[in-house]
């Protein structure tokens, strides 16, 4: 078989594995994004005890690198009785360690609004948590695509982390494919290219969806 | 309608406002003048506690403000908000609403008020206030003047029964003064409470029951309009006016 038909030949499995890698870093990103609104909303808050909590979610996530987190979530927690499936540990430990960057992005976003749009619902009657709803909030969108978009692409890129707690995506299926055929050359080629073109899309839909957003003048 | 005792507020060690006391009636119009960073400012926001008094105590449509404030349950605050407009020199219009949006927010969002009834009474407003036309418009792509009359209207939604203005045209092209001021005009005239820091004389004169000249905080002169421009008690209402001029 030459290298064409034998990448063709394992692409389907390959495929498979991509579909995973994709499904993983979309949950990580939804779950990310509740999480790191919340943890952007503890961070602004008037209340110096919510804006410590915060704090502290951040300095922990981003404090430990993905993999630790990975490995502890995997294969340290059953050991205090905690058994997680390597599916559900790689959606956790993404999503928590995404909502930390994700909060950051947030709170960045919220913080660049003008006082005075803040100031202007609150003196309709709003209280404070219907103006981050209606007033603030929708305004940092279209400012948020483009870190919220980076911050995709690098979770995208860290799901191949995941490979350590044998969850299959795209790497890992690679890995295995490897291991029967041992055409390591081709293998991982193909992968970089398939990452590649996910990367590439994912960027210009970003791109789109900025100009969409954006408000007439 | 209001009645401010004796307030005293700092940032800091700066004393923006001190001891400043004040009444307006019903229906009256206090315009407010006097130089940068006298408290003008200040003084309106803490008519709405937007800022925080450190001493004294305002009375505002019934309800009393005092140090700490905020601390009140903040449902009190809104519903004082609530009947008190505000219009901000940077108009403050919220950049992902219609025109028309922005007007019907405050009624759908704070009153409840059932969306078609906001936007018959929300049309009513913007021709009211001459900008029926660009209901569907965003704020990006009206003219200042345009959209300080939306404001107005965003305030007016919320059927205050006082309305603060913080220097409404200071942003303005001056060919576009005109068109805020005449609205605000209509507002006088129809017995709207209204406490307006402006440098605008011709609208003093023409509309203002009262004039206050502020500086450093304190509240220097409060005269008829006639009296303070022919004949100022204060020299440095005179000085400030002779610039002005
Ligand atoms: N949030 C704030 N923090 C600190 N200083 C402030 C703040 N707001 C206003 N000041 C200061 O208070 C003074 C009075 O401001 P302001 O009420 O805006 O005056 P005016 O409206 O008459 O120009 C100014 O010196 C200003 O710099
Ligand atoms: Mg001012």
């Amino acid at each position: 078989m030459n290298s064409v038909e034998f990448i063709w030949s394992v692409l389907p499995v390959l495929l498979k594995g991509m579909v995973m890698t994709v499904q993983l870093a979309v949950l990580a990103i939804i779950f990310g994004t509740m999480i790191g609104l919340v943890i952007a909303l503890m961070k602004i808050d008037q209340r110096p005890w919510l804006n410590r909590i915060g704090g502290l979610y951040t300095w922990f996530f981003r404090g430990i690198p993905l993999l630790v987190q990975l490995i502890f979530l995997y294969y340290g927690l059953p050991a205090v009785g905690i058994v997680l499936t390597p599916y559900s540990a790689a959606v956790l430990g993404l999503s928590l360690c995404g909502g930390a960057y994700i909060a950051e992005i947030i709170r960045a976003g919220i913080q660049s609004i003008e006082k005075g749009q803040m100031e202007a619902a609150l003196s309709l009657g709003m209280t404070y948590g219907q103006a981050m709803r209606r007033v603030i909030v929708p305004q940092t969108y279209r400012r948020l695509l483009p870190p919220m978009g980076n911050e995709f692409i690098t979770l995208l890129k860290d799901v191949a982390l995941v490979s350590v707690i044998t969850m299959v995506d795209l790497l890992r299926s690679a890995q295995l494919l490897n291991q029967t055929y041992f055409r390591p050359f081709e293998l991982y080629a193909t992968v970089a290219i398939l990452y590649l073109i996910l990367t590439s899309i994912f960027t210009v839909a970003v791109g789109y969806l900025e100009k969409k957003l954006t408000l007439p003048e | 309608m209001i009645s401010v005792s004796q307030v005293s507020k700092s940032f800091g060690q700066l004393k923006v406002l001190d001891d400043v006391s004040l009444d307006v009636q019903t229906g009256e119009v206090v315009v407010i003048i006097g130089p940068s960073g006298s408290g003008k400012s200040t003084l309106l926001r803490c008519l709405n506690c937007l800022e925080q008094v450190d001493k004294g105590a305002i009375s505002i449509n019934g309800q009393t403000i005092k140090p700490g404030s905020n601390q009140v349950k903040s449902r009190d605050i809104c519903q004082l908000r609530q009947g008190i407009g505000m219009v901000f020199q940077r108009f403050n219009l919220f950049p992902h609403m219609t025109a028309l949006e922005n007007v019907i927010e405050g009624p759908i969002t704070v009153k409840k008020i059932p969306k078609q009834e906001a936007v018959d009474k929300g049309m009513q407003l913007l021709e009211k206030v001459g900008v029926a036309d660009k209901a569907d418009s965003y704020p990006g792509q009206l003219s200042g003047g345009q959209q300080q009359r939306v404001a107005i209207a965003r305030s007016l939604a919320m059927e205050p029964k006082i309305m603060l203005f913080d220097e409404p045209t200071s942003a303005l092209d001056p060919e576009l003064v005109g068109e805020v001021l005449a609205v605000m005009k209509n507002l006088a005239k129809e017995g709207m409470t209204m406490v307006v820091v402006t440098h605008e004389m011709g609208f003093a004169k023409e509309v203002a029951d009262r004039v206050l000249f502020m500086d450093e905080g304190r509240i220097l002169e409060d005269s008829k309009p006639g009296k303070i421009f022919s004949n100022p008690s204060q020299p440095r209402t005179r000085e400030f006016l002779k610039k002005l001029l």
